[in-house]
Protein backbone atom coordinates (compact mmCIF):
# COMPACT_ATOMS: atom_id res chain seq x y z
CA UNK A 1 0.00 0.00 0.00
CA UNK A 2 1.16 3.60 -0.88
CA UNK A 3 2.50 5.33 1.74
CA UNK A 4 1.92 8.97 1.98
CA UNK A 5 3.55 12.02 4.44
CA UNK A 6 1.22 15.30 4.72
CA UNK A 7 2.77 17.85 6.79
CA UNK A 8 0.70 20.59 8.18
CA UNK A 9 -1.75 18.13 9.05
CA UNK A 10 -4.28 20.32 11.70
CA UNK A 11 -4.17 22.68 9.17
CA UNK A 12 -7.02 24.17 7.09
CA UNK A 13 -6.09 22.53 3.59
CA UNK A 14 -3.33 19.99 5.17
CA UNK A 15 -6.74 17.82 7.52
CA UNK A 16 -9.21 17.99 4.56
CA UNK A 17 -6.33 16.61 2.30
CA UNK A 18 -5.41 13.94 4.71
CA UNK A 19 -9.39 12.96 4.83
CA UNK A 20 -9.41 12.78 0.82
CA UNK A 21 -6.24 10.49 0.75
CA UNK A 22 -7.41 8.42 3.49
CA UNK A 23 -10.92 8.03 1.91
CA UNK A 24 -9.03 6.82 -1.63
CA UNK A 25 -7.39 3.93 0.16
CA UNK A 26 -4.07 5.27 0.78
CA UNK A 27 -2.25 5.06 4.14
CA UNK A 28 -1.92 8.58 5.42
CA UNK A 29 0.93 9.82 8.11
CA UNK A 30 -0.49 13.01 9.68
CA UNK A 31 2.72 15.35 10.50
CA UNK A 32 1.61 16.98 13.75
CA UNK A 33 3.57 18.57 16.97
CA UNK A 34 0.42 17.55 19.02
CA UNK A 35 -0.93 13.98 17.92
CA UNK A 36 -3.90 14.93 20.15
CA UNK A 37 -4.56 18.04 18.32
CA UNK A 38 -8.75 18.81 18.02
CA UNK A 39 -8.18 19.98 14.22
CA UNK A 40 -6.91 16.24 13.21
CA UNK A 41 -9.32 14.01 11.67
CA UNK A 42 -9.71 10.61 12.90
CA UNK A 43 -9.42 8.04 10.15
CA UNK A 44 -8.64 4.20 9.88
CA UNK A 45 -6.32 5.30 7.36
CA UNK A 46 -4.90 8.32 9.07
CA UNK A 47 -1.95 7.48 11.62
CA UNK A 48 -0.68 10.48 13.38
CA UNK A 49 3.13 11.00 13.65
CA UNK A 50 4.65 13.36 16.09
CA UNK A 51 6.95 15.48 14.75
CA UNK A 52 7.89 19.40 13.71
CA UNK A 53 9.27 20.39 10.46
CA UNK A 54 11.82 22.31 12.59
CA UNK A 55 13.68 18.99 13.17
CA UNK A 56 15.38 17.21 10.82
CA UNK A 57 15.69 13.94 13.03
CA UNK A 58 11.47 13.68 13.62
CA UNK A 59 11.11 14.47 9.60
CA UNK A 60 13.50 11.15 8.35
CA UNK A 61 11.34 9.16 10.98
CA UNK A 62 8.09 10.63 9.42
CA UNK A 63 9.15 9.95 5.64
CA UNK A 64 10.70 6.18 6.15
CA UNK A 65 8.93 4.19 3.72
CA UNK A 66 7.14 7.16 1.89
CA UNK A 67 6.79 7.17 -1.67
CA UNK A 68 4.92 10.60 -1.76
CA UNK A 69 4.74 13.94 0.53
CA UNK A 70 2.62 16.80 0.89
CA UNK A 71 4.27 19.81 2.49
CA UNK A 72 1.61 22.40 3.30
CA UNK A 73 2.88 23.39 6.89
CA UNK A 74 3.54 26.85 6.91
CA UNK A 75 3.42 29.84 9.11
CA UNK A 76 0.05 31.84 7.57
CA UNK A 77 -0.93 34.09 10.19
CA UNK A 78 -0.89 37.75 9.23
CA UNK A 79 1.66 38.43 12.68
CA UNK A 80 3.68 36.50 14.57
CA UNK A 81 5.28 37.99 18.10
CA UNK A 82 8.44 36.22 17.12
CA UNK A 83 9.75 38.08 13.84
CA UNK A 84 11.88 35.24 12.98
CA UNK A 85 9.40 32.55 13.39
CA UNK A 86 7.84 32.91 9.48
CA UNK A 87 11.55 32.60 7.50
CA UNK A 88 12.10 29.27 10.03
CA UNK A 89 8.71 27.76 9.97
CA UNK A 90 8.50 28.89 5.74
CA UNK A 91 12.14 28.77 4.00
CA UNK A 92 14.27 26.64 6.61
CA UNK A 93 11.03 24.15 7.37
CA UNK A 94 10.51 23.82 3.42
CA UNK A 95 14.09 23.28 2.89
CA UNK A 96 14.47 20.50 6.09
CA UNK A 97 11.07 18.70 4.12
CA UNK A 98 12.71 18.43 0.77
CA UNK A 99 16.27 17.62 2.33
CA UNK A 100 14.89 14.74 3.86
CA UNK A 101 12.72 13.63 1.35
CA UNK A 102 15.53 13.50 -1.05
CA UNK A 103 17.43 11.15 1.87
CA UNK A 104 14.38 8.85 1.89
CA UNK A 105 14.03 8.71 -1.79
CA UNK A 106 10.66 9.89 -1.73
CA UNK A 107 9.67 9.44 -5.42
CA UNK A 108 7.39 13.05 -5.27
CA UNK A 109 6.54 15.70 -3.40
CA UNK A 110 3.55 18.31 -3.70
CA UNK A 111 4.18 21.73 -2.25
CA UNK A 112 1.93 24.07 -1.41
CA UNK A 113 2.85 27.69 -1.96
CA UNK A 114 0.46 30.86 -2.30
CA UNK A 115 -1.00 32.81 -5.17
CA UNK A 116 0.65 35.52 -2.66
CA UNK A 117 4.65 34.82 -4.30
CA UNK A 118 2.78 37.19 -7.12
CA UNK A 119 0.49 39.58 -4.83
CA UNK A 120 -1.30 41.98 -6.14
CA UNK A 121 -2.49 42.24 -9.76
CA UNK A 122 -2.92 44.91 -12.93
CA UNK A 123 -6.60 44.53 -15.01
CA UNK A 124 -6.25 41.03 -16.38
CA UNK A 125 -6.12 37.47 -14.24
CA UNK A 126 -2.40 36.71 -14.04
CA UNK A 127 -1.17 33.36 -15.05
CA UNK A 128 1.90 31.58 -13.40
CA UNK A 129 4.78 32.52 -15.77
CA UNK A 130 3.78 36.41 -15.14
CA UNK A 131 5.79 38.69 -13.02
CA UNK A 132 5.26 40.40 -9.54
CA UNK A 133 4.70 43.95 -9.63
CA UNK A 134 5.28 44.82 -6.17
CA UNK A 135 8.11 44.24 -3.46
CA UNK A 136 7.74 41.99 -0.42
CA UNK A 137 6.73 43.99 2.32
CA UNK A 138 4.17 41.02 3.60
CA UNK A 139 6.70 38.95 5.21
CA UNK A 140 4.14 35.48 5.07
CA UNK A 141 4.78 36.49 1.21
CA UNK A 142 8.44 37.06 1.06
CA UNK A 143 9.12 34.00 2.64
CA UNK A 144 6.74 31.48 0.89
CA UNK A 145 8.57 33.12 -2.18
CA UNK A 146 12.14 32.22 -0.75
CA UNK A 147 10.48 28.94 -0.35
CA UNK A 148 9.77 28.19 -3.98
CA UNK A 149 13.91 29.67 -4.62
CA UNK A 150 14.44 26.05 -2.30
CA UNK A 151 12.38 24.04 -3.97
CA UNK A 152 13.63 25.34 -7.79
CA UNK A 153 17.42 24.30 -5.99
CA UNK A 154 15.63 21.07 -5.26
CA UNK A 155 14.10 19.98 -8.64
CA UNK A 156 17.50 21.13 -10.36
CA UNK A 157 19.09 18.83 -8.04
CA UNK A 158 16.98 16.37 -9.44
CA UNK A 159 14.02 16.10 -6.79
CA UNK A 160 10.48 15.72 -8.58
CA UNK A 161 8.35 18.58 -6.48
CA UNK A 162 5.47 20.31 -8.00
CA UNK A 163 4.32 23.32 -6.68
CA UNK A 164 0.48 24.40 -6.23
CA UNK A 165 -0.70 27.96 -5.55
CA UNK A 166 -3.85 28.13 -4.03
CA UNK A 167 -5.52 31.42 -3.56
CA UNK A 168 -7.89 33.13 -0.53
CA UNK A 169 -8.92 29.52 0.54
CA UNK A 170 -12.28 29.02 2.26
CA UNK A 171 -14.69 26.28 3.11
CA UNK A 172 -15.42 24.54 5.75
CA UNK A 173 -13.43 24.04 8.52
CA UNK A 174 -12.22 25.39 11.57
CA UNK A 175 -11.54 29.34 11.85
CA UNK A 176 -8.37 30.59 12.33
CA UNK A 177 -6.19 33.41 12.56
CA UNK A 178 -4.66 32.05 9.48
CA UNK A 179 -7.90 32.02 7.35
CA UNK A 180 -8.91 35.51 6.74
CA UNK A 181 -11.97 34.31 4.31
CA UNK A 182 -13.66 32.00 7.42
CA UNK A 183 -12.91 35.15 9.78
CA UNK A 184 -14.93 37.37 7.56
CA UNK A 185 -17.85 34.89 7.13
CA UNK A 186 -18.02 33.98 10.31
CA UNK A 187 -17.64 37.63 11.42
CA UNK A 188 -20.75 38.41 9.36
CA UNK A 189 -23.14 35.86 10.05
CA UNK A 190 -22.69 36.99 13.81
CA UNK A 191 -22.64 40.23 12.70
CA UNK A 192 -19.65 41.57 13.79
CA UNK A 193 -17.60 42.24 10.12
CA UNK A 194 -19.90 45.20 9.03
CA UNK A 195 -16.98 47.15 6.86
CA UNK A 196 -16.59 46.93 3.32
CA UNK A 197 -12.89 48.31 2.33
CA UNK A 198 -12.80 51.21 -0.19
CA UNK A 199 -15.98 51.31 -2.33
CA UNK A 200 -15.91 47.78 -2.35
CA UNK A 201 -15.03 47.53 -6.20
CA UNK A 202 -11.57 45.51 -5.38
CA UNK A 203 -11.99 41.86 -6.38
CA UNK A 204 -9.74 39.32 -5.45
CA UNK A 205 -9.68 35.79 -5.78
CA UNK A 206 -11.70 32.92 -3.93
CA UNK A 207 -10.63 29.34 -3.95
CA UNK A 208 -12.93 26.52 -2.79
CA UNK A 209 -11.26 24.33 0.08
CA UNK A 210 -12.68 20.67 -2.06
CA UNK A 211 -11.56 22.16 -4.97
CA UNK A 212 -8.17 23.02 -4.15
CA UNK A 213 -7.47 19.54 -1.91
CA UNK A 214 -8.69 17.58 -4.81
CA UNK A 215 -6.24 20.33 -7.10
CA UNK A 216 -3.55 19.05 -4.78
CA UNK A 217 -3.92 15.44 -5.33
CA UNK A 218 -4.71 15.47 -8.68
CA UNK A 219 -0.51 17.94 -9.21
CA UNK A 220 0.72 15.13 -7.09
CA UNK A 221 -0.75 12.55 -10.07
CA UNK A 222 0.19 14.88 -13.06
CA UNK A 223 1.39 18.24 -11.94
CA UNK A 224 4.79 18.04 -14.39
CA UNK A 225 8.05 18.53 -12.09
CA UNK A 226 9.52 21.79 -11.39
CA UNK A 227 5.75 23.59 -12.38
CA UNK A 228 3.49 25.66 -10.50
CA UNK A 229 0.03 25.56 -10.54
CA UNK A 230 -2.64 28.17 -9.71
CA UNK A 231 -5.15 26.57 -7.66
CA UNK A 232 -7.93 29.05 -7.81
CA UNK A 233 -11.27 30.65 -7.91
CA UNK A 234 -13.77 33.28 -9.27
CA UNK A 235 -12.33 36.50 -8.97
CA UNK A 236 -15.22 38.51 -6.79
CA UNK A 237 -15.72 41.81 -5.58
CA UNK A 238 -16.28 43.22 -2.21
CA UNK A 239 -19.01 44.33 -2.85
CA UNK A 240 -20.46 40.62 -4.52
CA UNK A 241 -18.94 38.63 -1.88
CA UNK A 242 -20.99 40.35 1.22
CA UNK A 243 -24.34 40.20 -1.01
CA UNK A 244 -23.58 36.36 -2.09
CA UNK A 245 -22.96 35.78 1.95
CA UNK A 246 -25.80 37.98 2.60
CA UNK A 247 -28.38 35.73 0.43
CA UNK A 248 -26.17 32.11 1.23
CA UNK A 249 -27.32 33.21 4.81
CA UNK A 250 -30.51 35.44 4.43
CA UNK A 251 -28.73 37.81 6.77
CA UNK A 252 -28.71 41.25 5.59
CA UNK A 253 -26.30 43.92 7.37
CA UNK A 254 -25.75 47.74 6.53
CA UNK A 255 -22.50 47.40 5.65
CA UNK A 256 -20.02 50.27 6.01
CA UNK A 257 -17.63 51.33 3.27
CA UNK A 258 -14.31 52.65 4.56
CA UNK A 259 -12.16 55.10 2.95
CA UNK A 260 -8.30 52.97 2.12
CA UNK A 261 -6.34 55.70 3.34
CA UNK A 262 -8.60 55.59 6.57
CA UNK A 263 -7.58 52.13 6.88
CA UNK A 264 -4.49 52.85 6.44
CA UNK A 265 -4.34 55.68 9.06
CA UNK A 266 -6.07 52.63 11.60
CA UNK A 267 -3.08 50.56 10.74
CA UNK A 268 -0.83 52.20 12.01
CA UNK A 269 -2.56 52.86 14.98
CA UNK A 270 -2.85 49.30 15.46
CA UNK A 271 0.88 48.91 14.68
CA UNK A 272 1.68 51.15 17.23
CA UNK A 273 -0.19 49.33 19.59
CA UNK A 274 1.94 46.52 19.05
CA UNK A 275 4.93 47.84 19.15
CA UNK A 276 4.30 49.21 22.70
CA UNK A 277 1.97 46.26 24.51
CA UNK A 278 3.22 43.47 21.78
CA UNK A 279 -0.48 42.51 21.31
CA UNK A 280 -1.96 41.10 18.27
CA UNK A 281 -2.51 43.79 15.46
CA UNK A 282 -5.72 43.79 13.48
CA UNK A 283 -4.51 44.97 10.99
CA UNK A 284 -0.93 46.30 9.52
CA UNK A 285 -0.35 48.96 6.76
CA UNK A 286 1.68 46.51 4.27
CA UNK A 287 -2.01 44.95 4.19
CA UNK A 288 -4.17 48.12 4.01
CA UNK A 289 -1.82 48.98 1.16
CA UNK A 290 -2.72 46.29 -0.59
CA UNK A 291 -6.50 47.38 -0.69
CA UNK A 292 -5.16 49.87 -3.25
CA UNK A 293 -4.87 46.48 -5.77
CA UNK A 294 -6.77 43.71 -7.23
CA UNK A 295 -5.71 39.88 -6.87
CA UNK A 296 -7.07 37.90 -9.97
CA UNK A 297 -5.59 34.90 -10.90
CA UNK A 298 -6.30 32.69 -13.91
CA UNK A 299 -6.38 28.46 -12.93
CA UNK A 300 -5.73 27.50 -16.50
CA UNK A 301 -2.87 25.88 -16.49
CA UNK A 302 -4.26 23.83 -13.61
CA UNK A 303 -7.87 22.99 -15.43
CA UNK A 304 -5.73 22.10 -18.70
CA UNK A 305 -3.05 19.69 -17.08
CA UNK A 306 -4.37 18.76 -14.08
CA UNK A 307 -7.98 18.36 -15.26
CA UNK A 308 -8.54 21.25 -12.03
CA UNK A 309 -12.09 22.54 -11.51
CA UNK A 310 -14.17 25.12 -9.63
CA UNK A 311 -16.93 24.97 -8.10
CA UNK A 312 -19.16 28.16 -8.72
CA UNK A 313 -18.34 30.31 -5.73
CA UNK A 314 -22.02 31.02 -4.71
CA UNK A 315 -22.70 27.13 -4.34
CA UNK A 316 -19.47 27.27 -2.42
CA UNK A 317 -20.39 30.23 -0.14
CA UNK A 318 -23.54 28.48 0.29
CA UNK A 319 -22.02 25.57 2.25
CA UNK A 320 -19.47 27.26 3.95
CA UNK A 321 -22.49 29.12 5.07
CA UNK A 322 -24.13 27.19 6.40
CA UNK A 323 -21.21 24.97 7.93
CA UNK A 324 -20.54 27.99 10.12
CA UNK A 325 -24.12 28.49 11.29
CA UNK A 326 -24.33 25.18 12.62
CA UNK A 327 -20.92 25.67 14.61
CA UNK B 1 -0.70 65.64 -25.98
CA UNK B 2 2.44 64.00 -27.74
CA UNK B 3 2.77 59.90 -26.87
CA UNK B 4 6.23 60.10 -24.95
CA UNK B 5 8.59 57.01 -25.00
CA UNK B 6 10.93 56.38 -21.60
CA UNK B 7 13.66 54.23 -21.89
CA UNK B 8 14.66 52.18 -18.62
CA UNK B 9 17.61 50.46 -18.12
CA UNK B 10 17.89 47.52 -15.59
CA UNK B 11 13.97 47.35 -16.08
CA UNK B 12 13.41 43.85 -15.48
CA UNK B 13 13.88 43.54 -11.44
CA UNK B 14 13.32 45.56 -8.12
CA UNK B 15 13.20 49.83 -8.73
CA UNK B 16 13.71 49.51 -12.87
CA UNK B 17 10.67 47.17 -12.73
CA UNK B 18 8.90 49.63 -10.56
CA UNK B 19 9.52 52.34 -12.93
CA UNK B 20 8.25 50.57 -15.49
CA UNK B 21 4.85 49.57 -14.26
CA UNK B 22 4.66 53.54 -12.93
CA UNK B 23 5.22 54.88 -16.26
CA UNK B 24 2.58 52.30 -18.16
CA UNK B 25 0.32 53.53 -15.75
CA UNK B 26 0.84 56.77 -16.81
CA UNK B 27 0.43 55.77 -20.58
CA UNK B 28 4.21 56.36 -21.61
CA UNK B 29 5.63 53.91 -24.50
CA UNK B 30 8.22 52.14 -22.95
CA UNK B 31 11.94 50.51 -24.23
CA UNK B 32 12.79 48.54 -21.34
CA UNK B 33 16.70 47.28 -21.28
CA UNK B 34 18.05 44.36 -19.25
CA UNK B 35 20.25 41.63 -19.06
CA UNK B 36 19.12 38.31 -21.47
CA UNK B 37 17.81 35.94 -19.03
CA UNK B 38 16.37 38.25 -16.39
CA UNK B 39 12.91 37.86 -17.03
CA UNK B 40 12.57 41.19 -19.73
CA UNK B 41 10.29 39.17 -22.30
CA UNK B 42 8.05 38.21 -19.55
CA UNK B 43 7.45 41.77 -18.13
CA UNK B 44 7.16 43.40 -21.16
CA UNK B 45 4.50 40.81 -22.38
CA UNK B 46 2.68 41.75 -18.61
CA UNK B 47 2.52 45.30 -19.57
CA UNK B 48 1.45 45.09 -22.70
CA UNK B 49 -1.66 42.91 -21.96
CA UNK B 50 -2.35 45.35 -19.10
CA UNK B 51 -1.54 48.90 -20.66
CA UNK B 52 -2.64 49.87 -23.62
CA UNK B 53 1.12 51.13 -24.82
CA UNK B 54 3.92 50.40 -26.83
CA UNK B 55 6.50 48.57 -24.91
CA UNK B 56 9.68 47.46 -26.82
CA UNK B 57 12.61 45.19 -24.89
CA UNK B 58 15.92 45.17 -25.74
CA UNK B 59 17.92 42.21 -23.74
CA UNK B 60 21.85 43.26 -23.81
CA UNK B 61 24.49 43.51 -21.14
CA UNK B 62 25.35 47.64 -20.98
CA UNK B 63 28.76 47.10 -20.20
CA UNK B 64 29.58 45.92 -23.51
CA UNK B 65 30.25 49.26 -25.30
CA UNK B 66 28.61 48.57 -28.45
CA UNK B 67 25.27 48.49 -26.80
CA UNK B 68 24.79 52.11 -26.43
CA UNK B 69 24.83 52.53 -30.06
CA UNK B 70 22.70 49.53 -30.39
CA UNK B 71 19.74 50.89 -28.36
CA UNK B 72 19.57 54.20 -30.35
CA UNK B 73 19.91 52.43 -33.62
CA UNK B 74 17.61 50.00 -32.60
CA UNK B 75 15.16 53.09 -32.18
CA UNK B 76 16.08 54.93 -35.33
CA UNK B 77 15.39 51.31 -37.23
CA UNK B 78 11.52 51.69 -35.75
CA UNK B 79 10.82 55.22 -36.08
CA UNK B 80 10.91 56.32 -31.65
CA UNK B 81 12.02 59.45 -30.77
CA UNK B 82 12.64 59.27 -26.66
CA UNK B 83 11.97 62.15 -24.26
CA UNK B 84 12.83 60.33 -21.42
CA UNK B 85 15.79 58.25 -19.92
CA UNK B 86 15.72 56.39 -16.60
CA UNK B 87 19.39 55.59 -16.01
CA UNK B 88 18.49 53.10 -13.09
CA UNK B 89 21.03 50.07 -13.92
CA UNK B 90 23.23 49.47 -11.77
CA UNK B 91 25.82 47.33 -9.39
CA UNK B 92 25.95 47.55 -5.86
CA UNK B 93 28.29 46.04 -3.49
CA UNK B 94 28.68 45.46 0.88
CA UNK B 95 31.82 44.45 0.67
CA UNK B 96 35.72 44.90 2.47
CA UNK B 97 37.59 46.57 -0.11
CA UNK B 98 39.69 43.39 -0.22
CA UNK B 99 36.74 41.16 -0.66
CA UNK B 100 35.68 41.35 -4.41
CA UNK B 101 38.03 41.00 -7.46
CA UNK B 102 39.41 43.54 -10.25
CA UNK B 103 36.77 41.99 -12.87
CA UNK B 104 33.54 42.95 -10.40
CA UNK B 105 35.00 46.87 -9.49
CA UNK B 106 35.71 47.24 -13.35
CA UNK B 107 32.24 45.83 -14.07
CA UNK B 108 30.60 48.41 -11.08
CA UNK B 109 32.34 50.97 -12.65
CA UNK B 110 31.07 50.40 -16.38
CA UNK B 111 28.16 50.24 -15.53
CA UNK B 112 26.98 52.49 -12.18
CA UNK B 113 29.43 55.26 -14.26
CA UNK B 114 30.23 54.76 -18.01
CA UNK B 115 26.67 53.58 -18.99
CA UNK B 116 24.42 56.39 -17.73
CA UNK B 117 27.46 58.97 -19.08
CA UNK B 118 27.26 57.75 -22.20
CA UNK B 119 23.65 56.90 -22.66
CA UNK B 120 22.79 60.68 -22.07
CA UNK B 121 25.17 61.71 -24.38
CA UNK B 122 23.73 59.95 -26.65
CA UNK B 123 20.13 60.47 -25.74
CA UNK B 124 20.40 64.26 -25.80
CA UNK B 125 21.65 63.64 -29.01
CA UNK B 126 18.26 62.15 -30.88
CA UNK B 127 15.90 63.78 -28.67
CA UNK B 128 16.29 67.41 -30.07
CA UNK B 129 15.53 70.66 -28.45
CA UNK B 130 11.87 71.01 -29.66
CA UNK B 131 9.56 68.97 -27.05
CA UNK B 132 10.97 68.66 -23.66
CA UNK B 133 12.96 65.65 -22.47
CA UNK B 134 13.66 64.34 -19.24
CA UNK B 135 16.43 62.57 -17.27
CA UNK B 136 16.12 60.61 -14.38
CA UNK B 137 19.45 59.66 -12.79
CA UNK B 138 19.63 56.93 -10.53
CA UNK B 139 22.38 58.18 -7.38
CA UNK B 140 21.90 56.98 -3.65
CA UNK B 141 21.91 58.53 -0.02
CA UNK B 142 25.35 56.80 -0.56
CA UNK B 143 26.76 59.51 -2.47
CA UNK B 144 26.26 61.92 0.18
CA UNK B 145 27.32 59.88 3.26
CA UNK B 146 30.55 58.03 3.41
CA UNK B 147 29.69 54.72 4.12
CA UNK B 148 32.25 51.99 4.86
CA UNK B 149 31.89 49.03 3.11
CA UNK B 150 30.46 50.86 0.18
CA UNK B 151 33.66 52.24 -1.37
CA UNK B 152 33.52 51.67 -5.19
CA UNK B 153 30.07 51.77 -4.94
CA UNK B 154 29.41 55.02 -3.04
CA UNK B 155 32.18 56.84 -5.43
CA UNK B 156 30.24 55.53 -8.41
CA UNK B 157 27.04 57.64 -6.79
CA UNK B 158 29.44 60.84 -5.84
CA UNK B 159 30.21 60.90 -9.35
CA UNK B 160 26.40 60.74 -10.51
CA UNK B 161 26.00 63.67 -8.26
CA UNK B 162 28.46 65.25 -9.47
CA UNK B 163 27.57 64.90 -13.01
CA UNK B 164 23.83 65.26 -12.37
CA UNK B 165 24.21 68.54 -10.57
CA UNK B 166 27.02 70.17 -13.45
CA UNK B 167 24.80 68.94 -16.23
CA UNK B 168 21.58 70.97 -14.31
CA UNK B 169 23.76 74.10 -14.71
CA UNK B 170 25.21 73.86 -18.22
CA UNK B 171 21.25 72.52 -19.58
CA UNK B 172 19.58 75.05 -17.50
CA UNK B 173 16.78 76.92 -19.74
CA UNK B 174 17.24 74.72 -22.52
CA UNK B 175 14.15 71.70 -22.42
CA UNK B 176 15.99 68.94 -21.05
CA UNK B 177 15.02 68.50 -17.18
CA UNK B 178 17.19 66.53 -15.75
CA UNK B 179 16.38 65.39 -12.26
CA UNK B 180 18.84 63.20 -9.53
CA UNK B 181 17.02 60.65 -6.94
CA UNK B 182 18.84 60.11 -4.16
CA UNK B 183 17.06 57.22 -2.38
CA UNK B 184 17.95 55.45 0.93
CA UNK B 185 17.84 52.03 1.06
CA UNK B 186 14.95 50.09 -1.38
CA UNK B 187 13.39 46.73 -0.12
CA UNK B 188 13.98 45.03 -3.82
CA UNK B 189 14.75 41.21 -4.33
CA UNK B 190 14.05 39.42 -0.73
CA UNK B 191 17.05 36.87 -1.71
CA UNK B 192 19.31 39.80 -1.31
CA UNK B 193 17.90 41.67 1.10
CA UNK B 194 17.19 39.73 4.20
CA UNK B 195 19.69 42.30 5.83
CA UNK B 196 16.77 44.90 5.60
CA UNK B 197 14.77 42.83 7.67
CA UNK B 198 17.23 43.22 10.75
CA UNK B 199 17.39 46.77 10.33
CA UNK B 200 15.79 48.55 13.61
CA UNK B 201 14.67 52.10 14.32
CA UNK B 202 15.98 55.41 12.19
CA UNK B 203 17.67 52.60 10.10
CA UNK B 204 14.23 50.87 9.25
CA UNK B 205 12.74 54.14 8.46
CA UNK B 206 15.10 54.80 5.91
CA UNK B 207 14.24 51.74 3.90
CA UNK B 208 11.08 52.33 1.53
CA UNK B 209 9.45 50.51 -1.44
CA UNK B 210 10.66 49.98 -4.73
CA UNK B 211 6.47 50.94 -6.17
CA UNK B 212 6.68 54.20 -3.65
CA UNK B 213 9.96 55.11 -4.66
CA UNK B 214 9.10 54.91 -8.56
CA UNK B 215 5.79 56.98 -8.38
CA UNK B 216 7.67 59.95 -5.57
CA UNK B 217 10.87 60.00 -8.18
CA UNK B 218 8.61 60.01 -11.36
CA UNK B 219 6.47 62.60 -10.08
CA UNK B 220 9.46 65.14 -9.19
CA UNK B 221 11.18 64.25 -12.42
CA UNK B 222 8.40 65.76 -14.80
CA UNK B 223 7.93 68.44 -12.33
CA UNK B 224 11.86 69.02 -13.09
CA UNK B 225 12.75 68.87 -9.70
CA UNK B 226 16.73 69.01 -9.23
CA UNK B 227 17.08 66.52 -6.90
CA UNK B 228 15.01 63.94 -5.03
CA UNK B 229 14.80 62.50 -1.74
CA UNK B 230 12.08 59.66 -0.78
CA UNK B 231 10.83 59.46 2.54
CA UNK B 232 10.91 62.46 5.04
CA UNK B 233 13.15 60.49 7.44
CA UNK B 234 16.23 60.49 4.54
CA UNK B 235 15.34 64.38 4.24
CA UNK B 236 16.02 64.73 7.54
CA UNK B 237 19.38 62.87 7.72
CA UNK B 238 20.08 65.00 4.38
CA UNK B 239 19.12 67.78 6.18
CA UNK B 240 21.09 67.07 9.59
CA UNK B 241 24.22 66.35 7.37
CA UNK B 242 24.28 69.62 6.05
CA UNK B 243 23.78 71.25 9.48
CA UNK B 244 26.28 68.99 11.62
CA UNK B 245 30.11 69.95 11.72
CA UNK B 246 32.60 67.41 10.16
CA UNK B 247 34.24 66.26 13.41
CA UNK B 248 30.72 64.92 14.76
CA UNK B 249 29.82 63.26 11.32
CA UNK B 250 33.19 61.81 11.41
CA UNK B 251 32.55 60.54 14.77
CA UNK B 252 29.46 59.01 14.39
CA UNK B 253 30.81 56.76 11.37
CA UNK B 254 33.40 56.14 12.86
CA UNK B 255 31.62 54.44 15.56
CA UNK B 256 29.65 52.92 13.44
CA UNK B 257 32.70 51.18 11.73
CA UNK B 258 33.40 49.78 15.28
CA UNK B 259 29.92 48.16 15.29
CA UNK B 260 30.32 46.72 11.74
CA UNK B 261 34.17 45.82 13.04
CA UNK B 262 32.94 43.83 15.84
CA UNK B 263 30.56 41.49 14.01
Amino acid sequence: MIKILVTGATGFIGRELCLALAGKGYQVRALCRNTNHPYLIKHKNIVPVQGDILYPDSLKKAMQDCTQVYHTAALAKMWCRNPDAFYDTNVIGTRNVLSAATNAGVAKLVYTSTCGVWGPTLNFPLSEDEPRIVGFPIVYERTKYLAELEVQQFVNQGLNVVTVNPSRVFGEGPVTDSNTVSKMVSGYLRGKWRIIPGNGEQVANYAYLPDVVNGHIAAMEKGLKGNRYILGGEDISFNQFFSTVGTASGIKHRMLRVPQKAIKLYSHVEQFKTRLTGLPPFFLPEFADRLKFDQKYSSQKAAMQLGYRITPFGDAMQKTVDYLKQT
Amino acid sequence: MQQLTAIITGASEGLGKSFAIELARRNINLVLVALPGSGLPQLAAYIRKNFNIRVDELEMDLTDAENYHNIFNYLQLVGITAHMLINNAGLGNWSWFEDKNIIFYKKQIELNVITPVLLTRLFLEQAGSKTTSYILNVGSLGGLFVVPKKQVYGATKSFIRYFTKCLQLELSGSNVRISLLSPGGINTKPELLVMNNKLKGIARATILEAEDVARIAIDGMLRGKKEIIPGAVNRLLVLLNSMLPAFVKESIIRSRLKLILKR
